[in-house]
């Protein structure tokens, strides 16, 4: 069977910068694939790219065996991808439920349905207590999972999420990864840009790692954790070179 | 087309130009370093074309003289409009960051205030200013050039060359710059952000205040006389970049010369109507403007 | 280009994203009442609203009241179309009355040019309305702020000068800055003239409940969760399925086309149409100030917003003549500057937790 999702050779150059050089990669329907990589290896850019928000200079992008390289962001959403924002980008001045209903009306036009289906997944994410509060009276917390729930409200195939546990305590941190995993659970394949090893460690069966805009390493987060190229890309050359 | 009609119109641009530059010279200062866009800033204009008119009509002083009150009277106006005005939304917005829309309403508010207070205090009534200094026209070949045109235009010049200078050398001109390039990092390291505000905004009015007595001698007053001024000098901002400040002239030279050849050929109101085109293909195309960073 | 299309992305091997299921649990017990925000008070209200508004002439039988309440009422309509698009989206038009200009000279012209029945003209003249808004959003929704604000300004003004400076285009006529005259036709059904105003009256009530009912149903739409949404944050929207510019423009044509016949309504109310008032700034301001101080982005808030400061124009017109010219707009700018500093969601917001609080209001009634 084809993967879910097969990047083959993008790239993107800003100005003098080739952020993302020739990346290519293969995502398996039910996976929770983590892309890392050290700031500025070209993670963002090309999650960017997946989501239609950056168009690729170059490469093709398949997604259930069609190009959707240089398709806009709605038209990917309504394709079967959804993804989060590294800083949250809730609807500030509407309530929780109707934050949840907006993305329900790329697949149905019964607003009643789409608003039992947004209380469903307000439950979900143990916000049903909150689903009549505005979002600019939430927790920052509150506000990550919210946009995660945003994003499933467009009953996705494919969720693309930019950063999992970004400013969250441990125990937030948990709650998160514990959600993470209900969602792919339900069927929903994942793709996370993440910093945080540890949560990468507990989430994915499978991660990428990516340096200057090229892919360094594949495999499972253990075998890759101690790569030398990988702790070279994290630490600095002269670490690695201890470890080794 | 006859040349010598021609260079007439081309002279009369640009010293027409350089004063619409000089007008916007405010706008400009106001934006880049606040973020506002002054709806009222014609408005000023109108205000201190007022203070020069009764000036001269109740006490006698030459509109040209009465530069030493009009320009501190409308600093003061600016000061005061920015402290009590607009400073109240930007302790709601806490942030220091000013909503634009919400800017945008409140100087439009005070543009509906003091437009239709002169209307009431000052009548519908079409008023006129006159210098007892003898300017005859200059003769620049066989081309006369109006005086009271080419005094506003050099002032427009050289108050864009002391803004400039001022901006770069002055320990106040440094700071004022410091926080339009980042708010927050002015914060932190002393800068009193809303006083350099209230400075701005009454250095902006100051610069009407100037403009207002220069003006005074040729140009018709009337309530109603600071809109066209204000629509014109965002044109005359947009064009050149807005915040930039000898982009402000640039971009006042490019439309006096603009409307004034384009008068030659077509009516003068398709001229406006062109010029208004301009401004919305600008806005469109290159929204940073001609001298502007993109 | 290879934009791909939705509809051909989906291979049908893959099950569709629903049928994969999002999370979906049993709603918990006694929770939230389902009625509450659906909005069936909402448009009850209007109903009720109306058919009151619709008597009112049975009492007054005064023509200059009437003639007042007409002008009011005819503010509230235009609010209320203004509000549909630029409320909703979050967007400052300053250029709504070129949509009224050209609804007003299309029913005039129709008219006298074909004999064209204003009540037909009236329509005609929205849809042309909705055809120059396309044209004027398509590249102005990209702008942002007080950009798109001055841009809506700029398209107005080109028009009004252009109207105002041509006699005839087309062999149409014009009439420059004098402005068309409807030709009398004494008391006419089909040529919407009365002698009394009355039928006016019943006229521009029932265009306001059809605005505010249109306004009820956005509410409820996806389009109005879509403007929202792009007023909320744009990446954001366009993450959910949403092209801004898309939308935007459908609720702008829809504004427009009120508008359009709003302009309609003028020209056959005051049997005279004339670029200054009709296409000019001052319209638009007025449209903009009603729906933003009583409340933009709210059903009743720029109803509220006219029925406070309609009247005042009115009276400082009619009972202090000249002498205070100008007043009510002074009035206007303070009352904005005050709104915008403490109110910046307008006068309704404190009536609403008013309401709320005397139990007058259900819960979820943000409406």
């Amino acid at each position: 069977m084809s993967p879910l999702l097969d990047v083959r050779g993008i790239a993107k150059r800003f100005g003098g910068l080739q952020a993302v050089g020739d990346l290519s990669f293969q995502l398996e329907a039910g996976e929770i694939l983590a892309l890392l990589g050290p700031n500025g290896a070209g993670k963002t850019t090309a999650f960017n790219m997946i989501a239609g928000y950056t168009r690729p200079d170059s490469g093709e992008i398949l997604f259930q065996g069609r190009n959707i390289a240089r398709a806009r962001p709605w038209t990917i959403c309504r394709a079967g991808i959804a993804r989060t924002f590294q800083l949250s980008k809730p609807f500030a001045d509407l309530t929780v439920i109707e934050n949840l209903m907006v993305g329900g009306f790329a697949r149905s036009r019964d607003a009643s349905a789409i608003r039992d289906k947004a209380e469903a997944i307000a439950d979900f994410l143990g916000m049903g207590r909150q689903a009549d509060t505005e979002v600019q009276h939430l927790t920052a917390f509150d506000r990550r999972k919210l946009e995660l729930g945003r994003a499933l409200s467009t009953e996705p195939v494919l969720l693309l999420m930019d950063e999992v546990v970004a400013g969250a305590t441990p125990a937030e941190g948990q709650e998160m990864v514990a959600l993470v995993r209900r969602i792919r659970d339900r069927g929903v394949t994942i793709l996370i840009v993440e910093h945080v090893m540890k949560v990468i460690m507990a989430l994915s069966e499978r991660v990428i790692v990516m340096e200057s805009g090229r892919l360094i390493a594949d495999g499972a987060p253990r075998d890759v954790v101690n790569q030398p190229e990988v702790l070279k890309a994290y630490f600095g050359e002269q670490y690695a070179a201890a470890r080794a | 087309m006859d040349p010598l009609i021609l260079s007439f119109a081309l002279v009369n641009g640009l010293l027409i130009g350089g004063i619409y530059g000089g007008v916007a010279l405010g706008l400009s200062l106001i934006f880049g370093v606040m973020r506002v866009v002054n709806f009222a800033h014609g408005s000023l204009l109108m205000l201190a074309l007022y203070a020069a008119f009764w000036l001269q009509a109740l006490a006698g002083i030459d509109p040209y003289a009465s530069v030493v009150v009009t320009v501190p009277l409308l600093f003061a106006v600016g000061f005061l409009i920015q402290s009590v005005v607009i400073a109240p939304l930007i302790r709601r917005e806490s942030a220091l960051v000013v909503e634009p829309l919400s800017a945008l309403l409140l100087t439009a508010g005070v543009y509906l205030v003091i437009d239709n207070l002169a209307l009431m205090a000052f009548g519908p009534d079409v008023r006129s200013a006159s210098t007892s200094l003898a300017l005859a026209p200059l003769m620049l070949g066989p081309i006369p050039v109006n005086m009271q045109r080419l005094i506003a235009f050099s002032a427009a010049i050289l108050a864009a060359v002391l803004l400039s200078l001022w901006l770069r050398s002055t320990r106040l001109g440094r700071a004022i710059r410091a926080t339009a390039q980042n708010r927050d990092a002015a914060v932190l390291s002393g800068i009193d952000v809303p006083m350099i505000y209230a400075v701005t905004f009454g250095i902006g009015a100051a610069l009407l205040g100037l403009f207002g007595s220069l003006l005074a001698t040729f140009i018709p007053i009337t309530p109603q006389v600071g809109l066209s001024f204000g629509i014109r000098s965002f044109i005359v901002v947009v064009l050149g970049g807005i915040g930039s400040i000898p982009g402000s002239i640039v971009g006042g030279l490019v439309i006096g010369v603009f409307e004034a050849l384009a008068s030659q050929f077509v009516p003068a109101t398709s001229a406006a109507i062109l010029s208004l085109g301009l401004f919305i293909l600008i806005l469109l195309v290159r929204p940073s403007g001609l001298m502007g960073r993109a | 280009m290879t934009t791909a299309r939705p509809d051909r992305l989906r291979s049908p091997t893959v099950p569709r994203p629903d049928e994969i299921r999002a999370p979906s649990l049993p709603a918990a017990p006694g929770r939230r009442p389902r009625d509450a925000g659906t909005g069936f008070g909402t448009l009850g209200l209007i109903a009720l609203m109306t058919l009151a508004a619709m008597a009112l002439p049975l009492v007054v039988t005064d023509s200059y009241l009437l003639h007042s309440c007409i002008v009011v009422l005819f503010f509230a309509y235009m609010a209320t179309a203004w509000n549909f698009v630029c409320g909703y989206v979050g967007q400052l038009s300053i250029g709504h009355a070129m949509f009224a200009g050209i609804g007003g000279y299309a029913t005039v012209l129709l008219f006298t040019g074909l004999g064209l029945s204003p009540w037909l003209g009236m329509p005609v003249g929205g849809l042309l309305a909705a055809l120059l808004s396309v044209v004027v959003g398509y590249p102005t929704f990209r702008l942002r702020g007080p950009y798109f604000a001055l841009t809506t300004i700029a398209f107005a003004e080109m028009i009004r000068i252009w109207v105002e400076n041509t006699d005839t285009v087309l062999g149409i006529p014009l009439n420059g800055a004098a402005g068309l005259t409807v030709p009398l036709r004494g008391e006419s059904l089909a040529a919407l003239q009365f002698n009394g105003k009355a039928p006016y009256y019943w006229v521009i009530v029932g265009l306001l409940a059809g605005a505010l009912t249109a306004t009820w149903w956005l509410e409820h739409s996806k389009l109005g969760f879509y403007l929202k949404a792009i007023r909320g944050d744009r990446d954001a929207a366009e993450s959910l399925g949403i092209s801004p510019a898309r939308y935007q423009l459908v609720a702008l044509a829809i504004s427009a086309f009120m508008t359009g016949i709003g302009g309609g309504f003028y020209a056959q109310f005051f049997r005279y149409v004339n670029a200054e008032r009709l296409i000019g700034v001052d319209l638009s301001i007025d449209m903009a100030l009603m729906s933003i101080i009583g409340g933009q982005g709210t059903v009743f808030g720029p109803l509220l917003g006219a029925v406070l400061l309609a009247p005042l124009a009115e009276i400082t017109r009619g009972h202090l003549g000249g002498s205070l010219l100008g007043l009510h707009i002074v009035v206007y700018g303070i009352i904005l500057m005050l709104a915008v500093l403490y109110l910046p969601k307008g006068l309704i917001a404190p009536l609403r937790s008013l309401l709320a609080r005397l139990g007058l209001l259900g819960r979820g009634g943000r409406r």
